[in-house]
């Protein structure tokens, strides 16, 4: 599938996530819970997606399930045409190096200064240290914070952890960022400031993102918007 | 995750909790100094008691001793045996002797002006004595007569100057008092006899584990010992053989025991050595065995810091987890966490049991920790371990590097497989 980007320019549309009638059940005591009662959508590469929803929604599992830390109970997710729900921990740890995680509080290492914690992911998937050094301080200089390579996470403000959460998630050069309330511990100018940040890595690099959230200003600034409600799709439209 | 980013990023997370892990690292360093001190100074000991015997106990000697020394407990034996002095000229026509020499010892006393020591008076053979012993049974003053006279005696150094101080006990020329006391039939028996000091002996130092000269001993002649202690029998025969053959030895040894009906003992330094030897590898091994125990009660401390380091950087796991770690990634984490308190507690254990097994030998030395002895009689003792040099082999170092890491590992290998295991989504929620 192909179409003409505004600039005209032919765009190839590969889908970078494929979801099927996604169900995950969750057993409280013997009591099931059924956090996600089929669920279908494809993402695109290039596509800035939110995903809305009250708490309760599905939001969080949903989550989880394309960021690979969780499998479905049925139905099919991949991510760029690799089954979730078939691989072992191992597999399913590796398919985790193509998501850029940005959680809502940042999950930095604090033991680790700014650079470390860039450079993490990347030794995780084994990469020389040289190599990660360059790419971690040219991650944190793309994000602004050229001036805080050794600063640790408690010497930075919540904006600035967040942009070397960011700066982590895209450094291994993942398929797409998935950010769970990325704004959710920010105050509402920090909380813009990262947002227009992160239109710009999709704008300028292209970068797939996945926002979750519950709070509209974020996802005014998405393409497209799927509301969840009761682990179902309320509505699927494209925002402008 | 590579080998040694693995590493870095443990240390860091070691670094971070210093006292935790100095506490934690304490237990190992506390568990291998006991092993090194205790297994370094037990090697000292036993080189320190083999270059003793080895001194007093020439190799190509045997000493004949009525009774049979290591005997187990409790089994029958005719206690009442005894050497006499003509037992010697049996010995002298077995195959392999070369001379065969009678040594008659009575705890006594010896009485100098109005001084008094109690010590153990030896009757001997000058002529035969010397030739056996000829580098320790030597005059430093005065000369060992070849024929002596009946009040000859020969006093060791520390009889000449027993409080090392300068006070002389006797000199050459003196005239001593050996008294000999026994009881007989219920009766109280004094033997006493008039001696001349004709030599004193040059200081030999140690003590005469094997029979050989000593310090403190004070040497008579056979006849002179026979009339004091009112009998002819002896404590023990010293044999010297052609040769220090091995073979030889035991086929004496055996010789020497059959014609006496396997009532006597023949010992010989290697069978000596040999005692000592398990003797002390039974010790090294129990005192190994109680530190090994110290160090696995320090093993149980690093699991228990462990999983409640697991418990804390349980959202840290989800992070790695979610960053694409596998599981080994956070298994090869803590592990090497552990595997570096191990190596940490490992170096400075080692480090430390050699510090305390020197302070313990310098201890018992004496010297520099005011238990000098007050006389040159107890410092018997002192001397005894004066001498010990803990030794620190390279393998005994390695080996207490080795326990030290894999009694880490092993007791780490719990948290960290349950920190592997950890579901990444459960892992992020907590808090």
């Amino acid at each position: 599938m192909s179409t003409y980007n505004d600039k005209g320019r032919l765009k190839t549309m590969t889908a970078i996530l494929e979801v099927n009638d996604l169900k995950k059940t969750y057993m409280m005591g013997s009591v099931p819970v059924h956090a996600l009662r089929g669920i279908s959508f494809h993402v695109e590469a290039g596509e800035f997606l939110s995903v809305l929803g009250p708490s309760g929604s599905g939001k969080s599992t949903l989550l989880n399930m394309i960021g690979a830390l969780d499998r479905p109970t049925s139905g099919s997710l991949a991510i760029r045409g690799t089954e979730v729900g078939t691989l072992n921990d191992n597999k399913l740890a590796e398919l985790r190096q193509q998501v850029g995680f940005v959680f809502q509080f940042f999950n930095l290492i604090n033991r680790l200064d700014a650079l470390g914690n860039v450079e993490l992911p990347l030794a995780i998937s084994g990469v020389p240290r040289k190599e990660r050094r360059i790419k971690a301080e040219q991650m944190l200089e793309k994000v602004g914070l050229g001036d805080r390579f050794h600063h640790k996470p408690s010497e930075l403000s919540g904006g600035e952890r967040q942009r070397v959460a960011v700066a982590r998630a895209l450094v291994t050069d993942p398929s797409f960022l998935l950010m769970d309330e990325p704004t959710g511990n920010l105050d509402s100018k920090t909380a813009a400031e990262i947002m227009d940040l992160v239109q710009v890595v999709n704008q300028d690099l292209g970068m797939t993102v996945i926002v979750v959230t519950h709070d509209p200003n974020v996802g005014n600034r998405a393409q497209r918007s799927i509301h969840l409600l009761d682990g179902q799709i309320s509505s699927d439209e494209v925002v402008q | 995750m590579k080998v040694r980013d693995t590493l870095s990023y443990s240390f860091s997370a070691i670094r971070l909790r210093k006292l935790r892990s100095g506490l934690t690292t304490l237990g190992i360093v506390i568990g291998i100094a006991a092993i090194v001190s205790l297994l370094s100074f037990t090697a000292g000991f036993q080189v320190s008691i083999t270059n003793q015997l080895e001194r007093g106990f020439a190799t190509d000697t045997l000493i004949v001793m009525p009774g049979n020394l290591f005997q187990m407990p409790g089994a029958t034996s005719s206690n009442d045996f005894s050497l006499y002095l003509n037992d010697t000229n049996t010995i002298r026509g077995v195959d392999g002797v070369e001379i065969a020499t009678p040594v008659m010892s009575k705890l006594g006393s010896v009485q100098s002006g109005n001084m008094s020591l109690d010590l153990s008076i030896r009757g001997i053979n000058y002529t035969e004595y010397e030739a056996i012993y000829s580098t320790t049974f030597a005059a430093d003053m005065g000369a060992i007569p070849s024929n002596p006279a009946n009040d000859s005696v020969v006093i060791g150094h520390s009889i000449y100057d027993p409080w090392n101080n300068g006070t002389l006990f006797a000199e050459v020329g003196d005239t001593l008092t050996l008294n000999y006391t026994y009881r007989d039939n219920g009766v109280t028996h004094q033997n006493s006899i008039n001696a001349t000091v004709v030599a004193v002996l040059g200081e030999i130092g140690g003590t005469s584990l094997g029979g050989g000269p000593s310090d403190t001993g004070i040497y008579i002649t056979t006849d002179a010992a026979t009339t004091l202690f009112g009998s002819s029998d002896v404590s023990s025969i010293v044999v010297k053989l052609v040769s220090d053959d091995k073979s030889l030895i035991d086929t004496v040894s055996t010789n020497i025991e059959t014609l006496f009906n396997n009532d006597v003992t023949a010992i010989s330094s290697t069978s000596i050595l040999s005692i000592v030897d398990t003797m002390l590898g039974t010790v090294g091994l129990l005192l190994g065995g109680i530190a090994a125990i110290s160090l696995l009660v320090a093993g149980v401390g690093i699991m228990n810091i462990m999983i409640v380091s697991l418990m804390e950087r349980t959202r840290e796991i989800g992070i790695l987890k979610a960053l694409g770690a596998k599981n080994r990634a956070v298994l090869g984490v803590f592990l090497s966490e552990a595997l570096l308190i191990g190596l940490l507690g490992g170096a400075f254990g080692i480090g430390a049991g050699m510090l305390i097994a020197n302070v313990i030998a310098g201890a018992l030395a004496g010297g520099h920790f005011g238990m000098a002895s007050s006389s040159g009689f107890s410092s018997n003792a002192g001397n005894l371990f004066g001498t010990i040099t803990p030794i620190l082999t390279p393998s005994l170092m390695f080996w207490a590097m080795f326990y030290g890491v894999f009694v880490s590992v092993l007791f780490g290998l719990y948290p960290a497989w349950r920190a592997s295991k950890l579901d990444p989504v459960d892992a992020l929620r907590a808090e």
